[in-house]
């Protein structure tokens, strides 16, 4: 009998402490006898949310590109940084690791995340046949690294906070592109919790 | 028929491993690290999100870092970088930051502390799996480590123009980043799921 999943058996797992039910009869919710969350084999509606978040994921990674993430102003010199420009000017002023780190971060995770969370959703939603395990590395990863990116956007806070020097010798101003960035960390990561990965297997055992 | 077990990310049925102190579980068809059987975990626990909450206080109220510049100085607290992205008028940004640097860490400190605590005395309450359950959806929005690396940008940017100090709420934050990830490391949540339910059926028996 093993081999097989649990809703095979007819059995689903509470999503929050593991206790193993007999699926419902009925089409009505319940709740787990141990901690009271709610009952589903697998997440309801779990590629719809995950591909609406996505879209408007990749709607916010457009204003997050092109406008001001933050304005420096040092003895009167206004300077104006996009995410792209702030890591340019690391490069100038040789600093090329932490440039490296502010790419990946903000550049290089947010993208990958985007694009393998889009062919998780498709994977799933055309039955693609493949490795499953190798699928599976994707999306552990896209789990693991979503909050690395929000690496940019502390960086501002402590900006903000610490460059205030009275009579405007020094000052940082957060730009838009704070707001539209911080949005598509965040809804990347709910895109990938909302995502199943059992119905990555349950696409292979179908078969 | 022995009560099986399922994997959550793969839902293969599986019969529970019975694990001794030190070992692990792991599903044999996706890799999913199922149960790791911790040491005196809610013991450990309860110890360290004490010092977490302690820790917590000189974290955020003591300066992290200081700059000086053409005869200017400023110091900055976890607070302050929250509070000035509110006073430029990014409120989404500074709530996003403030609950990632600060609330959650404290709240997840604080539930793992009630829920330990109550486990260790062996003391029932309603609320006992309301918290495990918030304590386990919310570990993931705590950021104080990627933080900690924003800070390291930071100071790495303003070195080249300013003169940098580090203060004594960064030594704090510091400790308290490592209590947590000590904490989250302990915590033997099939353990915790076990006792909860043990405790639950002892009130109503």
């Amino acid at each position: 009998m093993l081999r097989q999943s649990a809703l095979a058996q007819g059995l689903v797992r509470c999503h929050v402490c593991g206790h193993l039910h007999p699926l419902a009869k009925n089409r009505h919710a319940r709740h787990c006898k141990v901690c009271g969350g709610l009952l589903h084999a697998r997440r309801p509606h779990s590629l719809q949310i995950t591909l609406a978040l996505l879209i408007s994921s990749y709607a916010l990674y457009i204003p997050a590109n092109i406008f001001p993430i933050m304005t420096v102003t040092q003895l009167g010199m206004t300077e104006i940084h996009t995410i792209i420009g702030g890591i340019f000017a690391l490069v100038e002023k040789d600093m090329a690791p932490i440039a490296v780190l502010v790419f990946v971060a903000s550049i290089l995770v947010p993208l990958l995340k985007l694009l393998g969370l889009s062919a998780l959703v498709l994977h799933v939603h055309l039955r693609w046949q493949g490795n499953t395990r190798w699928w599976m590395r994707i999306y552990r990863l896209i789990v693991f690294v979503g909050r690395w990116s929000m690496l940019d956007i502390f960086m501002i806070s402590i900006l903000v906070a610490v460059v205030d020097l009275s009579g405007g010798v020094s000052h940082v101003i957060a730009g838009p592109a704070a707001t539209a960035f911080a949005a598509v960390v965040v809804l990347t990561m709910i895109a990938a919790k909302s995502f199943d990965p059992r119905l990555i297997w349950d696409n292979h055992t179908a078969l | 028929m022995p009560p099986l077990t399922a994997c959550p990310e793969c839902d293969l049925l599986l019969k529970p491993a019975d694990l001794i102190t030190g070992e692990k579980a792991v599903c044999p068809r996706c890799g999913y690290l199922l149960h790791r059987a911790r040491e005196q975990s809610i013991e450990r626990v309860l110890a360290l999100s004490i010092a977490g909450l302690i820790l917590a206080i000189p974290a955020n109220f003591l300066p992290l870092i200081g700059i000086r510049f053409m005869g200017n100085s400023n110091e900055s607290t976890l607070w302050a970088g929250a509070v000035s992205l509110f006073g430029q008028g990014l409120w989404l940004v500074a709530v996003l930051v403030f609950l990632a640097s600060i609330f959650i860490p404290l709240l997840n400190t604080l539930l793992a502390f009630l829920i330990s605590v109550h486990l260790h005395f062996n003391r029932p309450h309603p609320h006992l799996a309301h918290w495990l359950r918030w304590l386990q959806h919310l570990e993931e929005w705590a950021m104080l480590e990627v933080y900690l690396l924003g800070i390291i940008v930071a100071c790495v940017k303003l070195s080249d123009t300013a003169d940098v100090h580090l203060g004594f709420g960064l030594y704090a934050f510091v400790a308290m980043l490592l209590v947590n990830a000590m904490l989250t490391t302990s915590l033997d949540e099939v353990l915790f799921w076990q006792r909860i339910a043990e405790l639950d059926r002892k009130k109503h028996a």
